[in-house]
């Protein structure tokens, strides 16, 4: 029996041993190599990746869990009108530094800013911490959240 | 499916657990970090049962495979495990990792855990001919030894409804997020009268399992909150000898100082709650 | 501020946002071989034997009799063997590579090798080590007069623990051989030091070995050496194989087994006369680890940093680099000064409590102005701003009032405000710019109108492709958009020099914008044209003398003061930040946003650091904080109220004024940090990281005295 599932609005059937890990899937069958690899073991959201809805490392999801679930990841999440707010303001505030982090950043961002539109700059903090990043020192990730917060990013 | 199954009900589960080699699969959080991926998951997110929140008059319920988001966004929980919960790890961590998942792990740094234990929560056990209940601290035996048989699944948190009025709770970790306890805290109580009526204190990650010593808060329980003085360095002797906190990253000395301040600062807290 | 710093969107933005941009893991990998390494499970050990069982078909074991040249990876000197042969010299030293179609199955054959050992014993301590690297001195001045007449000596010693650098991604490589050519592509700092180490290791010319940047995640100088070491390593298996083989490291074997910040000893002793620091007599040891790899640079920048900002009118700094049977300590962002930094701030607080003086306004009293000798006897030829930049930081955070407040304070809950000054001296030290690396940077101007940039400068997240970019546009009057600037290939770039010591804009930027000045002159519409510059020595500098330790060990100097407050729970001994900022110089911004963010960044690098950046060695030499689980660097929730200023003296040889930025922010942060802890504890502090269970026993401590 092979896992059926959708990734980006596809629906696929997937054959496989239901043990492998959602990030290597991904990565090497659907070439969805913005789901970076960091560190293995759901210590650093560079995998990120939204499952039924909600933020999820896909390091730590086996590919059972994603059985009859839907999965989007910066690849298809690149395709919304929400991710063009939040590519500008990232921009803007010089967010992307190295950028290995970036793409879990921005679905942990739309995670946050799809079930509240108007956080915090301490709901940020906190919708994002576990997403590490070595080189900003965070700050100009919060303000890019906030501002593409304010400016009506609805993911 | 190859290495695994994805029950749609609980009597399908139980009856994959007594039939075959399998792990159960909760959130997966712990199972993935510990790169086990060799064996057969029975994956349980599937399962209406064990995913559910529910209330009756004496308990509130919560299925085992419910994840710490779910719990804590449900209006029934308990402050305090609100928000222990709250500090586990991080939101995509909290999105997984499920109540039965934290403890059928069997770590003593596990969150949920130490309220579940301070909280006298009982689990509802099954195998495919039927169902225990017993106490949570029944259920460690040890250091990752958990009175769990091969065909049993844990099904249910039974949280009692009745539980005391104010808590503390505190986490020692190494940063803001992300952190493993080093050592973690969490003491109940309740005032009637003016005197303590019920008193329940919990300490994880300094010992093998989570320290629960009900015949210590004893001490406090009956007493005026006006005159806890006199109880005071009886109960912190009784606590200090009986904590044997484990040298690891940190210092056995570190986590009993650690203890014992605050076990100060929590009957400080009672009387000044007052 | 001139028009170049205003911000603009990195050229590089895009492609990451999108998660488009390929990083080394993410490049396809059929065809490609995956490679592992063996490694030595000992300290130190003579090596017997190696055992390999036999391999399926498609599967390759190389190891140093494999090596076609020499079995060395050429860094500075050349005692990093590319496999150990006789001896394994740290837990992890490579000892050989298996590569092969299967990871799964390259992961069963390294399980399946049996290595006989005989094992020795390890040195772990460098106090206790009798081999001595690096042996350096410098003195300024009659010292023992100085001490001679001193109203009081002060004697203290400092540690400083180890750093990881922690980039996102790991280290992580591919080289494919072809027809008589080995190309090398990954995640490299320094293209030319692989070129330059594969060249030696193959034994071949200059043309048979190519080396390209991927898109890199992040180096803070963890990329600067590491990958020559791995690119050999790599290199052989896949000359081997006759086949591609990529090598992605695993974060645990990342932080286990590649470089770090070296930890230091350093015992300051300080001769005060009338109120004033008359003399300092340093002896500072840095742990090298098993190979000297960047150690000697590391140290050479460490001894000319040991009096921090101050002006100390006799001076004496012995520095050792001792070698353990450790893994080999490197490059990281500071590059050896933030260790004595934090040594000199220090002092320079003890002293001023012991006299009885704020340590802000004793160390005011003591920094270095405008013509002042430096430490080598060199000359501070630029303005030095640091009291202007402490008057402003000082009134936005409202540090004297808030110093005076927390003098007095009681409860479960401690709070201190903590202030010191930095430098970072930009470029490479001593004569390396001019002896050593002679960059040439080039413009290739193309008929239809665009200009190439051709340096081997990359970009890992410093911003350094868009700045280059704006220099060259603003020069050349164009549109960024007719700039074009690709990550480096050693194909297509002459050799400007690595990028590290916070040279490249400074010292490849100017000779991009001179490029774009002749270009501008020499303009012809509709023809290719190509416009080379070289490094030259700025007339003012006065020469150093590596073997005697004297001269401008650097042309200018960026500076930093920078203000911690925090507050300590005396129950737990948990830190809390409340609020970290920092003035910078780093001359003219070129984009005031990277240079933002770069300050940022390296401020809360340094707040970890100082607390809790945690990493041990156990008694087997084996890193034990090998995951981010165990070493905890700050999350989001972990940041405090960050601020940064900018304060801008030009620098005339930079282009536009601009000097070096990149590493500044970090080697100041754990002066001030650890100020505010000690004024929050009533106690001084001796070494970072300075944990939550430091702070508890130091608490406990101070309360019973």
């Amino acid at each position: 029996m092979s896992i059926p599932f959708t990734l980006n609005g596809t629906p696929i059937t997937w054959d496989g041993s239901a043990t492998d890990r959602l990030l290597d899937v991904l990565r090497a069958e659907f070439t969805c190599t913005g789901v970076k690899c960091g560190c293995n073991e759901g210590e650093c959201g560079a995998c990120s990746v939204i499952l039924d809805g909600q933020l999820v490392n896909s390091c730590m999801v086996a590919m059972g869990r994603v059985w009859d679930s839907e999965i989007t990841t910066i690849e298809g999440f690149r395709e919304t009108e929400a991710f063009q707010i939040l590519d500008r303001t990232f921009a803007e505030t010089g967010a992307v530094q190295c950028g290995f982090c970036t793409p879990g950043m921005i679905i942990a961002a739309a995670c946050l800013l799809q079930r509240n539109p108007s956080p915090t700059a301490a709901e940020i903090r906190e919708a994002l911490s576990g997403n590490l990043c070595r080189c900003t020192g965070y700050n100009a990730i919060i303000s890019a959240v906030d501002r593409a917060a304010k400016e009506g990013c609805r993911p | 499916m190859k290495n695994g199954f994805v029950p749609q009900t609980l009597t399908e589960a139980l009856a994959i657990r007594r039939r075959e080699q399998v792990t159960p699969y909760g959130g997966g959080t712990d199972l993935m970090a510990e790169h086990h991926r060799a064996g057969t998951y029975l994956f349980l997110h599937r399962v209406p049962e064990l995913t559910r929140i529910t209330e009756d008059d004496t308990y509130l319920r919560l299925g085992a495979c419910c994840t710490f988001t779910q719990v804590v966004n449900h209006p029934a929980t308990p402050a305090i495990l609100k928000e222990a919960i709250s500090r586990i790890a991080a939101p995509a961590i909290r999105n997984l990792g499920t109540v039965g998942g934290n403890i059928g792990n069997g770590s003593a740094k596990a969150d949920s855990v130490l309220i579940f234990f301070a909280l006298d929560a009982k689990l509802r056990l099954m195998n495919a001919d039927g169902e225990r209940i017993l106490p949570i601290r029944a259920f460690y035996k040890g250091r990752k030894e958990l009175d769990l048989a091969e065909d049993e699944l844990i099904v249910e948190v039974l949280l009692p409804r009745q539980m005391p009025e104010r808590y503390i709770y505190h986490k020692v970790g190494a940063r803001a997020a992300l952190a493993i306890s080093r050592l973690s805290f969490a003491g109940l109580w309740s005032v009637e009268d003016g005197k303590l009526t019920a008193c329940a204190t919990a300490f994880g990650a300094i010992e093998q399992m989570v320290v629960r010593l009900p015949e210590v808060d004893e001490i406090l329980i009956g007493v005026p909150v006006a005159q806890l003085h006199r109880v005071r360095s009886q109960y912190l002797q009784a606590y200090s000898a009986k904590l044997n906190p484990i040298d690891g990253r940190i210092s056995a000395l570190y986590r009993k100082s650690v203890c014992l301040n605050l076990l100060e600062d929590f009957l400080d807290q009672i009387q000044s709650a007052e | 501020m001139d028009s170049i710093s205003k911000s603009v969107v990195k050229l590089d933005h895009g492609p990451k946002v999108r998660g488009e941009a390929l990083y080394a893991p993410d490049h396809p990998m059929e065809g490609v071989l995956h490679g592992k390494l063996l490694r030595s499970d000992r300290a130190y050990a003579r090596l017997l034997s190696v055992q390999v069982p036999e391999l399926p078909e498609g599967y390759v074991f190389a190891d140093w009799r494999d090596v076609p040249g020499e079995n060395v990876v050429l860094l500075i000197l050349e005692d990093t063997p590319v496999f150990a042969t006789d001896t394994v010299e740290f837990l992890g030293d490579p000892i050989g590579i298996v590569a092969g179609p299967n990871e799964a199955v390259v992961d069963q054959i390294l399980s399946k090798i049996q290595v006989e050992y005989e094992d020795l014993p390890p040195v772990l301590d460098p106090e206790t080590s009798e081999t001595i690297f690096f042996d350096y001195s410098h003195q300024q001045g009659d010292v023992d007069q100085a001490f001679a007449q001193a109203d009081r000596i002060y004697e203290e010693t400092f540690r400083t623990g180890y750093q990881e650098h922690g980039y996102l991604e790991t280290n992580g490589l591919t080289a494919i051989p072809s027809d008589g050519k080995l190309t090398v592509h990954g995640s490299i700092q320094c293209p030319y030091y692989v070129h330059k180490a594969l060249k030696k290791a193959l034994g071949v010319e200059h043309e048979a070995v190519q080396v390209i940047q991927d898109v890199t995640g992040g180096g803070f100088g963890g990329k600067e050496d590491y990958p020559s070491i791995l690119a050999c390593q790599v290199a052989v298996a896949a000359l081997k194989a006759g086949r591609p083989v990529r090598t992605i490291y695993s974060r645990r074997e990342d932080m286990a087994y590649t470089s770090k910040r070296h930890p230091s000893r350093s015992r300051y002793k300080v001769a005060v006369k009338d109120g004033r620091v008359t003399a300092m007599d340093i002896d500072i040891l840095y742990n090298a680890g098993a190979y000297t790899t960047m150690s000697m640079v590391v140290l050479q920048r460490g001894v000319i940093c040991a009096n921090g900002v101050y002006h100390i009118p006799n001076l004496r700094v012995r520095g050792r680099s001792a070698k353990t049977n450790t893994v080999p300590n490197g490059a990281f962002r500071g590059f050896g000064a933030p260790q004595t930094f934090f040594s000199a701030e220090m002092i320079m607080a003890h002293i001023a409590t012991d006299l009885g003086i704020d340590p802000l306004t004793f160390k005011e009293a003591h920094v270095a102005r405008h013509g002042d000798p430096t430490s080598t006897g060199g000359k501070y030829h630029f303005p030095v701003p640091l009291l202007e930049m402490s008057e402003k930081l000082t009134r936005e955070v409202d540090y004297w009032n808030k110093r005076k407040e927390y003098d007095t304070q009681s409860g479960r809950y401690r709070r201190g405000i903590g202030f010191s000054f930095s430098f970072h001296g930009a470029g490479f030290t001593g004569s390396g710019e001019r002896d050593i690396i002679k960059a040439v940077a080039a413009l290739q101007k193309y008929p239809d109108g665009k200009v190439e940039i051709l340096t081997a400068g990359t970009e890992m997240g410093q911003g350094l492709l868009t700045t280059f970019a704006k220099i060259v546009a603003k020069e050349l009057h164009l549109p960024l958009n007719q700039i074009i600037i690709a990550l480096p290939d050693t194909d297509r770039v002459p050799d400007s020099g690595p990028t590290v010591a916070s040279r490249s804009v400074m010292v490849v930027g100017e000779l991009l914008r001179r490029a774009a000045a002749r270009l501008k002159a020499e303009w012809v519409d509709g023809e290719a044209q190509r416009f080379e510059e070289k490094f030259q020595e700025p007339d003012f500098v006065i020469p150093f003398n590596i073997e005697t330790f004297q001269g401008d060990a650097y042309p200018t100097y960026s500076w930093g003061a920078h203000c911690v407050e925090l507050e300590i729970d005396t129950f737990t001994g948990e830190h809390k930040v409340l609020g970290a900022w920092g003035c910078y110089d780093v001359g003219t911004p070129i984009d005031m946003t990277v240079i933002v963010g770069q300050m940022e960044g390296g401020l809360l690098q340094g707040i970890g650091y100082s607390h809790m950046e945690q990493m041990v060695c156990d008694r087997r030499g084996c890193i034990r904080s090998n995951s981010y689980s165990d070493y905890t660097m700050p999350t989001s929730a972990d940041v405090p109220n960050m601020g940064v200023m900018i304060h801008v003296e030009e620098y005339p040889e930079g282009p536009y004024g601009a000097k070096g930025a990149g590493e500044l922010p970090i080697v100041g942060i754990p002066g001030a940090y650890i100020s505010a802890l000690e004024q929050a504890l009533g106690a001084d502090v001796h070494h970072i990281p300075f944990s939550m269970e430091d702070t508890l026993s130091k608490w406990t401590e101070v309360q019973t005295l």
